[in-house]
């Protein structure tokens, strides 16, 4: 379900915790979806507990899982998730970050960045047959 | 704060007149799982060594389990499990009769763990440990300090002779026993990538000194690369606070920079006249930059 890279610059954590993120609000995972435990993806990805109960617990702390009593975690229901829009702006830092330094790289100007992202999103909103909402 | 499992204060270690460890002052709390990462001959043996009780410090003080490392009781030892670097087996009995000496030391021994982790593992033993293969007898040393269930795990160079299939099913199996239960490990490796999976402490150790201690996101997000896009020629001496290295080529700079902050960010930028990214680092390239 997860693609953890442990050997990027990026925190085990921090990928986790995006990549949640990514698929809540892409509907991937609606909510009431349970999550895998803590020790399940442990063990898939050799990696250590606290890692992963850090994400989830930074996950909870911002409203987007619940902790559920002897059960896995879930999804949040949507009124819960719903953090301020800068908030939630704040979260994609590092990700642009990663794009603007890798496009430079590449010599590409900002125009070509606006546009693939135009050409992404669309083809995501084909993808998950979702409506785009309205701000 | 969490129970003090491992701790050592102001730890110096000479042999002779040559100085191996330096004021040393760390702590291993409770259920830490501790990578402890420097170049060969960086100290890390001895660190664990003299951490365990096994010669005494030259100055400062090494505590397990709050004991005096020197004199441990016989209830502290028996929660400690140790691999050495060089292994202690029995060369001439069968890894099954080394099994059975080691584990009659302890007053408890979980055969179902030890049995499970021989069969998943394949560790022949009805062979001379003499005639197993340095992959196989490492298998045999880390099963025989895992079956006493210590709540203390001491691994020097615990993968260095096995295959990354094999370094894998080991690490897993670290994830397992540790997950849930408080137990400590603290163990060393030059191999980065396993201590980056494993551990979520690093010690790093360079020339005897603990140069970095904490918690590994806490180093990865501390720790860049900036990439500085100068809008004229830069000159040498960019003067960045906390640089670990720096190379400059015309109008562009790499510069490795400890304790970033990215609020300084807009205003290195516009002091050096340049735009500035920051580039997140994995602990290989950490590793590296320390000792730039």
């Amino acid at each position: 379900m997860f693609i953890l890279n442990p050997q990027s610059g990026t925190p085990i954590y921090r990928q986790l915790m995006d990549q949640v993120r990514r698929l809540v609000a892409s509907g991937q995972l609606p909510p009431g979806a349970p999550l895998p435990s803590v020790r399940e993806l442990a063990l898939e990805h050799a990696v250590n507990p606290m890692t992963i109960s850090k994400a989830y617990h930074l996950l909870e702390l911002e409203g987007v899982l619940v902790r559920n009593r002897g059960k896995p975690m879930t999804v949040a229901a949507r009124a819960q998730k719903a953090a301020p829009r800068e908030q939630r702006r704040r979260q994609l830092d590092a990700d642009i970050r990663e794009l603007v330094l890798a496009a430079r790289q590449l010599e590409l100007e900002k125009e070509d960045i606006v546009a693939l992202i135009d050409e992404h999103w669309e083809d995501e909103d084909a993808r998950s047959g979702r409506q785009r909402r309205k701000t | 704060m969490r129970e003090a499992v491992v701790s050592a204060e102001k730890l110096s270690k000479s042999f002779g007149h040559k100085e191996v460890l330096h004021d040393i002052t760390a702590v291993a709390e409770a259920g830490d799982v501790i990578g402890v990462l420097g170049k060969n001959g960086a100290g890390k043996t001895t660190l664990l060594e003299v951490l365990l009780g096994f010669g005494p410090p030259t100055s400062g003080s090494a505590k397990v389990f709050g004991e005096e490392s020197m004199h441990l009781s016989e209830r502290a030892k028996a929660r400690i499990g140790f691999v050495p670097q060089q292994d202690e087996l029995i060369e001439m009995l069968t890894g099954e009769q080394q099994l059975k000496v080691t584990s009659a030391f302890y007053r408890s021994w979980d055969h179902a763990l030890t049995g499970r982790l021989i069969s998943e593992w394949e560790i022949p033993m009805d062979r001379a440990i003499l005639k197993l293969s340095p992959g196989e007898r490492q298998k045999l040393a880390l099963v025989l300090a895992l079956g006493h269930r210590p709540d203390l795990l001491v691994l020097d160079e615990p993968v260095a002779s096995l295959d990354p299939i094999a370094r894998r099913a080991f690490l897993k199996q670290l994830v397992d026993i540790t997950g849930g239960e408080q137990r400590t490990v603290l163990f060393s490796s030059h191999i980065v990538s396993d201590l980056e999976r494993a551990a979520n402490k690093i010690w790093i150790v360079k020339h005897g000194r603990l140069i970095w201690q904490g918690e590994l996101d806490a180093l990865k997000e501390s720790v860049v690369r900036l990439h500085v896009r100068g809008r004229r020629e830069l000159e040498s001496g960019l003067g960045i606070p906390n640089a670990l290295s720096e190379r400059i080529r015309g109008t562009r700079a790499t510069v490795a920079v400890a304790a970033w902050n990215p609020a300084e960010q807009a205003r290195l930028a516009a002091r050096l006249d340049a735009d500035i990214e920051a580039e997140p680092l994995g602990l290989e390239e950490i590793f590296v930059e320390l000792h730039a």
